[in-house]
């Protein structure tokens, strides 16, 4: 062996020592460690984290409902971290940071719905309190104590269905969504379908857009594109995300076609739209009711005084249909909904002491 | 005929520092060694300002964790940027890879070591052929790598949707979630454990760097993709097969690639048509912080590992400070471009101070 390989090697050992010796050793069954069951606390030693899988205008709300949570049912703290930049490995990350930082409960709106369950067990395996807001995991199993989110199948269903309404119950639909490798985004297509199929033939779906949910620049672009393309022949547009939803709703306005378009969310572009008559109808969520109501039931849970009847348990934080015949007082509906989501959550889905 | 540029390996640069009276730092060694110095400052700084940065659960063991991976992304990088090229189907390569798995464990029920070797195989089969269109062509790796990572794309998600309804695989094999939550501290050798913060995926991440390196720095193989990197021209009149070193190098940053599509798939829980979709920009980081040459001729294997745990460690700190998303960003440009100066003025005050001497 020449000299210098002897080097090499000697400089490879060093480093394998100092990552040993940056690292100590441990004795059998340290890691096996799980969370000791701790006692009852009081609200206001509960921390609570509320984590969007990235930035986006529908989670903006949370932060006022966050703090608006905090002082109304006196809890420790919520904070809100939109720094997940909509990668699964970030968010795990922002996560595990958060709990050092001493956060024991957590409301997620999970990046990837087919892996957010590994990331709840594994949060669970700590000992926090876990919420799924906004999106539930893909499948049947819901490894977070409860799920309270938009049912997005149905809230598609429910927008397909006010455009088909709108065109008259026939003609060419178009659906305009997300990120096509999201299973929320196959869910969502499901719903579009499910509405489609359900008049018989009488309404056709012309072509499913994906993936231009980006930025707004994407979503305006595929618009143009494709009211370029099939102007004449479409009736309807169904959009289930929120950026296709604000370009179409600007790109039909300008084209002047006379293509009903059924948004999604309540953007101030959309609601002018429809008070306007350039927009059919949206689809609003509960955001709000999302991070108010989840950060409640984080802190009853993490404070030990309720448990989860059935861990995993799904509940609809409701979808509510705008048009312009309700648009100036939907959001009573809204928050109506959001108190009893409270008294459901007391009667059905928690045990408390 | 003038002499090749010589080729920089971690060895080399030994045998011609020790050939000095006077031994000067080589500047790739003073890169490696100011991105140490910064990585334990920032470590230090960090774990000041919050005893929980050296949580073992939960900041070093994930934290690990990512650097695993995405240090492997950067070698699958390093492999063509060591002769010259890019691969910007660095991240699809690593999605056709989990792919082949998730589905190799769905339809055919492969255990998780059987289904890992398919999909390395399958990484080094694509990686070989745009090595080849690269070769056979002339046409630019950038180009033709482009060119494969929209071809990618739309098979991935081709597949996906004829395969699943949720674009993804969530079958697991045993042993899968063993692995993303397992570390050292389960391999016992009597009752002296490994450290809890070093998760066992890390493991893959020794074995890559290890095999890298050696190719690299022991073998008559890696010296001729280094001289390709450096002088193609060269390389040939020497004799030097250049189309299959091309077709080696892209064939291993392939199956690398496949390697860290695997160790993301077993970290997150599931095969998911967006894995991969991150890897493009650290890829490059990771290697060109540590040393290796855009350019091509110079690797350097421990480079990319503090290239990689200096990124990580200050997106880690950060985080675990709150600092908001407008300012992540700006603080990480703002320390990584620190980072590299290090080296350019460590060369700097070295060459003045031997101006002043003589």
């Amino acid at each position: 062996m020449s000299r210098s390989s002897v080097k090499s090697l000697k400089r490879a050992a060093a480093t394998g020592v100092v990552l040993l010796a940056a690292v100590a050793c441990s004795t059998k069954g340290a890691s096996d460690t799980a969370a000791a069951p701790s006692a009852a606390k009081p609200l206001s030693a509960v921390k609570i984290a509320l984590v969007p899988g990235g930035s986006h205008p529908y989670f903006q709300p949370w932060k006022t409902a966050a703090t608006k949570a905090r002082s109304d049912f006196g809890l420790g703290a919520v904070t809100f971290n939109e720094t997940a930049e909509w990668d699964q490995a970030k968010q795990n990350s922002v996560l595990t940071s958060l709990a050092a930082q001493g956060y024991t409960a957590f409301g997620v709106f999970g990046v990837s719905p087919t892996d957010i369950n590994s990331t709840f067990s594994d949060l669970k395996a700590k000992g926090y309190a876990v919420g799924s807001l906004g999106s539930c995991p893909a499948g049947t199993t819901d490894n977070a104590d409860f799920c309270l989110s938009t049912d997005v199948e149905q809230a598609a269903y429910t927008a397909a269905k006010a455009a088909i309404k709108a065109m008259g119950g026939h003609g060419a639909l178009v659906h305009l969504t997300g990120n096509n490798a999201d299973s929320n985004t196959q869910r969502r297509i499901a719903g579009v379908k499910k509405a489609i199929d359900e008049t018989g033939g009488k309404v056709t779906l012309l072509t499913t857009v994906t993936d231009i949910d980006k930025d707004l620049q994407t979503a305006q672009k595929a618009v143009s594109d494709l009211l370029t393309a099939h102007g004449s022949k479409i009736n309807g547009i169904v959009t289930t995300a929120y950026n296709p939803a604000v370009a179409a709703a600007a790109g039909v306005k300008a084209a002047n076609l006379p293509i009903k378009v059924v948004a999604i969310d309540d953007d101030p572009k959309i609601l002018s739209g429809i008070k306007d008559g350039s927009v059919a109808a949206t689809v609003t969520q509960n955001p709000v009711g999302q991070a108010y109501v989840g950060s409640w039931a984080l802190g009853q849970l993490q404070s030990k005084a309720c448990t989860v009847r059935t861990p995993g348990i799904s509940i609809d934080s409701g979808s509510f249909v705008v048009t312009s015949e309700n648009v100036d007082t939907y959001d009573v509906a809204r928050q109506a909904k959001t108190t009893q989501l409270i008294a459901d959550f007391k009667a059905n889905v928690l045990s408390c002491s | 005929m003038s002499a090749p540029p010589v080729e920089r390996t971690d060895v080399e640069v030994e045998s011609r520092d020790r050939a000095k009276p006077r031994r000067r730092l080589d500047p790739g060694r003073a890169q490696r060694l100011g991105l140490l110095v910064v990585i334990a400052v920032l470590v230090i700084s960090f774990g000041s300002a919050s005893s929980a940065f050296y949580d073992q659960q939960l900041t070093i063991f994930p934290l690990l964790r990512d650097i695993s991976i995405l240090c492997v992304v950067g070698l699958a990088q390093l492999a063509v940027m060591s002769i010259g090229h890019m691969n910007l189907a660095v991240g699809r390569m690593a999605a056709l890879s989990a792919m082949v798995m998730g589905l190799a464990y769905q339809e055919l029920h492969l255990p998780l070591y059987a289904g890992l070797v398919l999909g390395l195989l399958v990484g080094a089969a694509i990686g070989a052929l745009t090595g080849w269109i690269i070769s056979a062509t002339g046409v630019n790796s950038f180009v033709v790598t482009l060119a494969m990572d929209f071809v990618l794309l739309g098979l991935v998600s081709l597949v996906y949707a004829q395969f699943t309804t949720s674009a993804a695989f969530t079958v697991k094999p045993a042993g899968m979630d063993e692995l993303r939550k397992y570390s050292l501290a389960d391999v016992c050798l009597g009752p002296v454990c490994g450290s809890p913060a070093v998760p066992q995926l890390f493991l893959f991440t020794v074995v890559a760097m290890l095999a890298v390196g050696w190719l690299y720095s022991r073998t008559r193989v890696g010296r001729e993709l280094l001289l390709v990197g450096s002088n193609i021209k060269a390389a040939q009149l020497s004799g030097i097969p250049t189309g299959r070193r091309v077709i080696g190098a892209h064939a291993l940053s392939g199956t690398l690639a496949g390697l860290a599509g695997f160790m993301l798939a077993v970290t997150a829980g599931s095969f998911t048509a967006t894995i991969g979709s991150e890897f493009m920009i650290p890829s490059f980081l990771g290697p060109v912080l540590g040393g290796t040459l855009l350019t091509g001729g110079a690797v350097s294997v421990i480079g990319t590992l503090l290239g990689t745990t200096l990124t990580q460690v200050i997106r880690q700190g950060l985080t675990l400070l709150g600092v908001g998303l407008e300012s992540l960003n700006i603080y990480l440009g703002a320390i990584l471009l620190l980072a590299l100066s290090t080296g350019r003025i460590r060369t700097v005050l070295s060459e003045r101070k031997a101006r002043t001497s003589r």
